[in-house]
């Protein structure tokens, strides 16, 4: 199908009144991030947002199915995590349930990582990591000790 | 809905024109208290009328180098607005496309407004 030109729009921004929270773009600030556990040992990529509708109040009337997408209020509740290698190469969406989700309770920080307030260890996104220390890594001579000595 | 569920997809103004691509989601954090940090609440869609790519965010930023960089993404982008959630009519429904032939998009509501999106 062939796309028609963007329409030229030349008159002037409206400015935009400053929210009063801080304000981040999620691409930009978010998305592609390296998350973080509460002793700053990696956890996952932040590859994208699960977004809900908050119950906002409004009582849903007889045009509730016509209700614009604008008018309920949505908020991020979970950072995801999954496999978006071939689908950022080639497009759509990995299936929900290969998306390994870390609800937004547990963030403590947004910086130039972000940062939990748990330990990996005691997230479901990092079953795979557990399963292969117990099950690979723990059956090699020497596997379940610290190099070191320490252990 | 995902963020990618968003990003990068046509948006169309009330009467069917093309008047971009959703380049970034803008959140604020003022939504409910959830952990330490308030949830973020979609505050809007940055919409570049050119380019669905993002890069860096030269054109909503202050930074000016390297010039080359800054001036071909200004240049690609120029034109990018802030359209509010509130202005939006419609979002694209993942797997319920109503003809699969057509691409999915944002329809924007009538009377939106468009603000200056930079940061």
């Amino acid at each position: 199908m062939r796309r028609r030109r963007p329409e030229r729009w030349s008159g002037p921004l409206a400015p935009e009144p400053r929210p009063a929270g801080r304000v981040l773009d999620a691409r930009l600030h978010l998305l592609d991030r390296q998350v973080l556990d509460d002793d700053e040992v990696p956890v996952c990529t932040l590859d994208d947002l699960e977004l809900e509708p908050v119950d906002d109040g409004a009582t849903p009337g007889p045009h509730a199915g016509t209700r614009p997408a604008g008018a309920a209020t949505v908020v991020v509740t979970a950072l995801l995590s999954g496999p978006v290698l071939r689908t950022r190469i080639f497009g759509g969406r990995p299936p929900s349930s290969r998306w390994q989700s870390v609800a937004w309770r547990h963030v403590r920080d947004l910086g130039t990582a972000v940062r939990l307030g748990v330990r990996g260890d005691d997230l479901d996104l990092t079953w795979p990591e557990r399963w292969t220390r117990d099950h690979v890594v723990g059956r090699l001579p020497g596997g379940r000790h610290d190099p070191e000595g320490r252990s | 809905m995902i963020a990618s569920d968003l990003l990068d997809v046509p948006v169309l103004d009330a009467d069917g024109t093309h008047v971009g691509f959703v380049v970034d989601l803008r959140l604020v954090l003022d939504g409910p208290p959830d952990g330490p940090l308030a949830r973020p609440r979609l505050h809007g869609l940055v919409v570049s009328p050119r380019s669905r790519s993002s890069f860096l965010g030269f054109e909503r930023s202050a930074v000016r180098a390297p010039w080359p960089v800054a001036h071909l993404v200004r240049r690609r982008h120029r034109g990018t607005f802030l359209v509010h959630w509130s202005d939006v009519a419609s979002v694209p429904t993942p797997g319920e496309a109503a003809d699969p032939r057509q691409e999915a998009a944002v329809v924007l509501a009538r009377g939106m407004t468009r603000y200056d999106a930079r940061l």
